[in-house]
């Protein structure tokens, strides 16, 4: 007698199928109608089930399962009280990936670690710093929503939650990321202390003034003119041999950008809703 | 019924013009847009997709013209849009994507976007494939995936541009079933360039050309266009004409009769083919 005719031959009686459905059963006998009800299908009917019940409980394995890990970045995000379908969208920014954290790491560090070698160069660097530095969170401004940065951006672009929100999340988002990289670099530079901050300011500005002008022109364009304007005025002025730190880092330069700063807020307040332009052209 | 209404349409690029005064309407079921490359079938399809601006003319879909800010966003709440070149996030999970897509179309509860996730990946046959990252998915599971995100929330207005590419035979029989089935009470409007896919899915046919509709009927009727135009023979015609050697080593021509040639009956392809006219016959020949 074969194991298939013998499964056959017997049948979980009515009293231990009510047990085995109860959960009364020794663990041991639980296996032996376990083994049984795979090959009896006469038996696996007799099984008192609720289908809703199982739906429910396999849809519970399956979020187990299948439900994407949250990154550490989302779960500090998470831990500070954004919500979790806020986080999803913010985890999704062309930006905030590895490759441009590195990059973005990398650029700092070489500044960094070049100031501290070398004495002679290390006004250069400081230099260097100061005129890069407020380009970078802009930089990342122009590719935290759109085309170039984004490949999926016409899949994004036709969804409801696309527009003037979005843009202004993610850039948030990216721009706080890359201050935050900033700060950590420039507070491992020599010379005054205060130096190292004096890039924030300025950065902050550009950042908005982007935002601004991207209420009227493509992001990576709008990027591309205020960080091209720091890069040839603040650039050219330190080839030209003049004094740089008191000029565009000086105590009036500061509280000129404080007030350009509120400008440009002001604008992109009142020019918000255009911010996503909606559809191409 | 009528769902979508597309009224002098225009749109051009540089010189190059996409869409000549279009005029369509659209309704519920599966219509099918027929064209050869560059005949303005993705300009259309991204125009109604709430992608792109048109130069002139009104798009209208279940009321909505997207030309309007709040109506856009009303009408993105409908839509389930597959571009031809979707971009999916390669690093990305196929559930993953699914999830990030789902919160871009206002799912904010997680439960109940897990629930439509998985729901999606088993329309598309593609549940034991939810971990797997996009990059790692073969040609034709990346376009089912494109598809399942295009499902999610079930739209009314489902708009897929060149969705069959890259689907083995199997692939593309499920895929015609699932589409038929949505087709019985949402609008869908797919491009294609297999004459197969509309002659086996779409009750009705749209062939562009040139920015404009030259055809706008049923599959039946875009054979029709090529009756008594498509003949066999044993040898080759002789001339300028449009002929190819069949799977039986006959010779199939299109347009006049050749000598000795006996009459058949003409396929979707033939009408299509039929309607493009002198430059695609020329191309035929030229081979």
């Amino acid at each position: 007698m074969t194991s298939k005719e013998a499964a056959t031959a017997w049948h979980v009686d009515a009293e231990l199928l009510d047990a085995y459905a109860e959960g009364k059963l020794t663990p041991s006998r639980v296996m032996a109608v376990d083994a049984h009800l795979q090959a009896c299908a006469q038996c696996r009917a007799a099984v008192p089930s609720d289908p809703a019940w199982l739906d429910h409980s396999w849809s519970l394995v399956a979020d187990a399962v299948q439900a994407p890990r949250p990154t550490p970045a989302e779960r500090v995000l998470r831990s500070v009280g954004i919500p979790e379908h806020r986080v999803r969208l913010l985890a999704a920014t062309p930006a905030l990936r590895w490759s441009w954290v590195l990059a973005t790491v990398a650029v700092l560090s070489f500044g960094v670690v070049a100031a501290s070698t070398g004495q002679a160069g290390a006004r250069i660097t400081m230099l260097l710093f100061l005129v890069f530095a407020p380009v970078l969170p802009v930089l990342a401004v122009a590719t935290a929503y759109g085309p170039p940065a984004d490949p999926m951006h016409e899949l994004t672009a036709t969804t409801p939650m696309a527009g003037p929100s979005l843009v202004l999340w993610r850039a948030t988002a990216v721009v706080g990321v890359s201050m935050v990289m900033g700060a950590g670099a420039a507070f491992l530079l020599p010379g005054p202390g205060y130096w190292a901050v004096a890039w924030l300011l300025p950065a902050f500005l550009l950042c908005v003034s982007t935002l601004a002008l991207a209420t009227a022109l493509p992001l990576p364009a709008a990027a591309g003119v205020f960080g091209g304007l720091w890069l040839v005025v603040v650039g050219g002025v330190a080839m030209s041999g003049s004094a740089v730190q008191p000029l565009f880092f000086g105590p009036s330069a500061q509280a000129g950008y404080l007030v350009a700063a509120a400008v440009a807020v002001a604008v992109l307040t009142a020019r918000r809703r255009r911010l996503d332009p909606g559809e191409t052209r | 019924m009528t769902t979508v209404r597309i009224q002098g349409l225009g749109k051009r690029y540089g010189s190059t013009i996409a869409l000549d005064d279009l005029d369509l309407e659209i309704g519920v079921g599966v219509t099918g847009l027929l064209g050869p490359n560059g005949a303005g079938k993705t300009t259309l399809l991204r125009c109604l997709a709430t992608a792109l601006a048109p130069d002139r003319g009104r798009v209208e879909a279940y009321g909505l013209d997207p030309a309007a800010a709040a109506q856009r966003t009303a009408l993105r709440r409908r839509l389930g849009y597959l571009p031809q070149d979707p971009g999916l996030y390669p690093n990305f999970s196929a559930a993953a994507l699914l999830d990030y897509v789902a919160v871009l179309k206002e799912m904010t509860d997680a439960r109940r976007r897990r629930a439509e996730v998985r729901r999606v990946l088993e329309e598309v046959g593609l549940t034991d494939r939810a971990s797997v990252k996009v990059r790692k998915l073969s040609g034709g599971m990346r376009q089912r995936l494109g598809l399942a995100q295009a499902l999610l929330g079930e739209p009314d207005l489902l708009i897929l541009d060149e969705p069959t590419v890259g689907l083995d035979p199997e692939q593309r029989m499920l895929f015609r079933a699932l589409i038929s089935r949505l087709g019985e009470t949402r609008t869908v409007l797919l491009s294609t360039h297999q004459t197969e896919d509309v002659g086996a899915l779409c009750e009705r046919v749209v062939v562009m050309r040139q920015g404009r509709a030259v055809y706008d009927g049923t599959p039946r009727g875009l054979a029709e266009q090529a009756e008594g135009q498509v003949w066999l023979s044993a040898e080759a015609p002789d001339g300028n004409r449009m002929y190819w050697r069949n799977a039986d080593g006959e010779f199939r021509t299109l347009g006049a009769q050749p000598p000795n040639g006996t009459p058949a009956r003409p396929s979707i392809e033939d009408g299509y083919l039929m309607l493009l006219g002198p430059e695609i016959a020329a191309g035929v020949v030229a081979r």
